[in-house]
């Protein structure tokens, strides 16, 4: 657990500019600018790989970004009107790519790395984010006095409810995302000393007078390591995915309400 | 009260918290589970779609036990 939060509290920068005070998380932010990074040099990589001449076979990395594409467009986008489901695309792609990059940066063992999700400020910025697209996408759409008459719906005493609503949506959005990755993260620096804590114990006691010591400890270095990917594969990859598919899904039903 | 006592209850506090904050989206996760399934086996050619919406719906159902797991960090570590 130390780990975890060890990084959290000393690393964190402390600042003043006149009457604003703040903090800023090196680690967070810098594993955030690197994964950007990562992912714009896979853009043009990937953007190098398309033919000039529309009429040429398709290459690789072509094909490659057709699949995706068509994953985020039939999965994330499936059920929207075919013109907002265009223009929504680029963007929830863009997303679901940088969410799913943060979330498999808690897999990596790199001292001093921690996946950028596990920061509150960087969840409940991408859950901001998604609130104002809301409000872009519902003007563009329907115009900005309807789209502000829709909070008087269905009468005009309603208006605090659905600021409150407003308000509790884009929190439990980003708290989603925080909680599950962090929570992921604990689990991990909890549970795996103990269980290879346990394996160590149990093995030493049945392997050691069995096998002799020398013979046990390569077994047990085998177990143990196969611990430490379970317990990753299954908190840091698998629901890593999820929650960045989750979190897309959200972003993109939101925006879908907000403009019809 | 020493301090030993206050971080003794805090643990408990936190265990208590995230335990009984467990149960609802536990509940909810498993009624939107087996209505999901018990769907797609009437109708497979909706898989897709209703798989989409099971994991909004999840997501949603999960959201109580997200705010008690950050309410036990807090009583944790924060406070």
């Amino acid at each position: 657990m130390g780990a975890v939060f060890a990084i959290g509290k000393d690393l964190v920068l402390r600042f003043r500019l006149g009457p604003i005070s703040g903090a800023l998380n090196p680690a967070s932010l810098g594993t955030a600018l690197g994964l950007s990074l990562l992912l714009l040099g896979l853009a043009l990589w990937l953007r190098r790989g398309i033919p000039k001449d529309p009429e040429a076979p398709p290459s690789r990395r072509l094909l490659l970004l057709v699949v995706f594409l068509e994953f985020v467009e039939k999965q994330v986008l499936g059920g929207m009107p075919g013109k907002l489901r265009r223009s929504l695309l680029p963007l929830i792609a863009t997303l679901f790519l940088f969410i799913l990059a943060c979330n498999l940066s808690a897999v990596i063992p790199v001292p001093g790395m921690v996946a950028p999700t596990q920061d509150l400020n960087v969840t409940l910025g991408l859950a901001l984010f998604v609130y104002l697209l809301t409000h872009l996408y519902g003007i563009r759409s329907k115009g900005a006095f309807r789209h502000i008459r829709g909070y008087l719906e269905p009468i005009p005493v309603m208006l605090p409810m659905n600021l409150v609503g407003d308000m509790g949506r884009t929190l439990s959005h980003g708290f989603r995302l925080f909680g599950n990755i962090l929570g992921g993260a604990i689990m991990v620096a909890v549970v795996l000393p103990v269980m290879v804590n346990l394996i160590v114990r149990v093995f030493m006691r049945l392997l050691g007078d069995f096998l002799g010591p020398a013979l046990a400890s390569p077994v047990i270095l085998v177990v143990g390591t196969g611990a430490g990917l379970l317990l990753n594969g299954f908190f840091g990859i698998f629901s890593g995915t999820i929650q960045a598919v989750v979190f897309t899904l959200l972003a993109a039903a939101y925006i879908q309400v907000a403009a019809e | 009260m020493g301090p030993e006592l206050v971080q003794g209850l805090r643990y408990l506090a936190a265990g208590i918290c995230m335990g009984i904050g467990a149960i609802g989206p536990a509940l909810g996760e498993g009624r939107i589970g087996a209505s999901a399934l018990e769907s797609m086996a009437r109708q497979p050619e909706m898989a897709n779609t209703l798989l989409r919406n099971m994991i909004i719906a999840d997501a949603i159902a999960e959201t109580t036990g997200i705010y008690s797991l950050l309410v036990a960090i807090m009583i944790l570590f924060v406070v």
